[in-house]
């Protein structure tokens, strides 16, 4: 199944620039895993190398925050829209 | 012969690139490069042609590093930071030192939490020090107030000293495989033993490469007060080493106060050296008066220089990287403040004047003739 990956603008360089990424992926974590693999820049950009999803990183599967759901472990379904984030803080 | 001047400015806010003729007039300033992220580190390595880095250290997508090959007119980032293995549990929080090595593209970087890190290809890669990262002290070394940070690394053929804070002194003399703590002298204020071990929060490390022996230390001073458990430590801030950092002494006698973050050696005589005392409370110029002071005996006596600098008013800190000097024959001081101004003393800092006015806060500054 194909689900969508948005990439927040401060990100894209490590993708080539593209704003959208298509994927297979039945699930958050197994998303994050394809980033690594294929654009590894912005695997780091997501996740610190203990795999864990940066404090200033939110993932939203459509408009639902990913701890809202199952963290990491949530499914994903086809046509599913996986958003990167940055939280909005600092000065 | 070098031709330019070639400054490196890390701020809160990206990257500045300053560049004058050999006259130090006309500074030019190109930048921010790699716009609006910290920037803690920085090397103009002229080993060969010569190459910028910088760190660039994003609180919220990571760290990376940024490098130059045409004298800081672009930056383009390398082909990786350095990274924990993922079973570490540790995770990069800040790079704090980047130098050069051996060959032409060896490279140390020194991060946040205190460890350290070694490329042989210019950046693209980077592989763990595991004789200082698993240290058996290094999961007892606690955060100062910059973070846990490896800042200083000085090397010497096989000898490499590190300073972390708060870890204190480390030497290795096997070209880095093993490092031990060498802190005999070295004191504390905030720990019952006021010369314990290790976990001393050194703020910065100076040598000569033609007086290896001979190190100076910034340590975190402030502590003549003190009434806690052990007493008043005074004197504690501002260090000499004439063994090669086995032992260290004091030599913040004459200073007005022996708290600071910087310490950088005279590129032609290594019993000249200068430090920026900074009062401990605020960590800002005593009494609102910048001032550098130089000792030309090797910390026997000091000379306060502030001709040019402000006199009033002006209460900015410089942190531990944030000053450097040239290598001309008459060579120049340079200093940034977490004001946003940038200062050079000519004539080995006899007279000051300020380059730039109003960049972001600054974090270091490194100097080079190319």
């Amino acid at each position: 199944m194909t689900i969508k990956v948005l990439v927040p603008s401060p990100l894209r360089d490590a993708c080539g620039g593209a704003s959208e990424l298509l994927l297979p992926a039945a699930s958050v974590r197994a998303a994050l895993e394809q980033l690594e693999r294929i654009h590894p820049s912005l695997y780091r950009g997501i996740c610190d190398e203990t795999g864990k999803v940066r404090a200033h990183v939110n993932l939203f599967v459509n408009t639902t925050h990913v701890r809202d759901r199952e963290g990491l472990d949530t499914a994903l379904v086809a046509g599913d829209v996986l958003t990167i984030l940055p939280a909005v803080s600092g000065g | 012969m070098p031709e330019r001047v070639i400054l490196c400015i890390g701020t809160k806010k990206g990257l500045f690139v300053a560049e004058a003729p050999r006259t130090r007039r006309g500074f030019a300033l190109r930048g921010p490069f790699g716009k609006g992220v910290a920037v803690y580190s920085a090397l103009i390595d002229t080993r060969g042609r010569p190459r910028l880095y910088a760190s660039s250290c994003n609180a919220f997508f990571g760290m990376k590093v940024l490098r130059s090959t045409d004298l800081g007119k672009s930056f383009k980032e390398t082909k990786s930071a350095p990274a924990f293995p993922k079973d570490d549990g540790r995770a990069l929080a800040n790079i704090w030192s980047l130098e050069a090595g051996d060959d032409g593209k060896d490279l140390w970087c020194g991060v946040e939490p205190a460890s350290l890190f070694r490329s042989g290809d210019g950046g693209d890669s980077w592989e763990m020090v595991p004789g200082i990262n698993n240290h058996e002290h290094a999961r007892k070394w606690q955060p100062g107030n910059g973070g846990l940070c490896l800042h200083t690394i000085l090397r010497d053929g096989n000898r490499v000293h590190l300073g972390i804070s708060t870890g204190g002194h480390y030497v290795s003399e096997d070209g880095g495989s093993t490092f031990r703590a060498s802190n005999q002298g070295v004191g504390a204020g905030f720990t019952p033993d006021p010369f314990p071990e290790f976990g001393q929060c050194v703020h910065k490390i100076a040598g000569h490469p033609k007086a290896p022996g001979r190190l100076y230390m910034q340590n975190h001073g402030g502590w003549a007060e003190w009434d806690g458990p052990g007493g008043p430590r005074p004197d504690i801030g501002v260090l000499r080493s004439d063994d090669h950092g086995h032992t260290w002494r004091s030599i913040a006698k004459g200073l007005p106060s022996d708290f600071g973050f910087p310490v950088v050696v005279h590129p032609h005589d290594p019993d000249t050296v200068y430090v920026m005392p900074l009062e401990p409370q605020t960590r800002t110029c005593p009494g609102g008066v910048p001032a550098v002071w130089r000792s030309e005996d090797a910390g026997g006596s000091w000379k306060r220089l502030a001709r040019g600098l402000p006199k009033k008013e002006s209460f900015f800190t410089v942190l531990r990287d944030a000053m450097d000097i040239d290598e001309l024959k008459s060579p120049a001081l340079y200093f940034g403040t977490t004001t946003g101004q940038l200062w050079i003393g000519r004539d080995g800092g006899e007279g000051w004047s300020c380059l730039f006015d109003s960049l972001p806060p600054i974090h270091c500054v490194k100097v080079a003739v190319v």
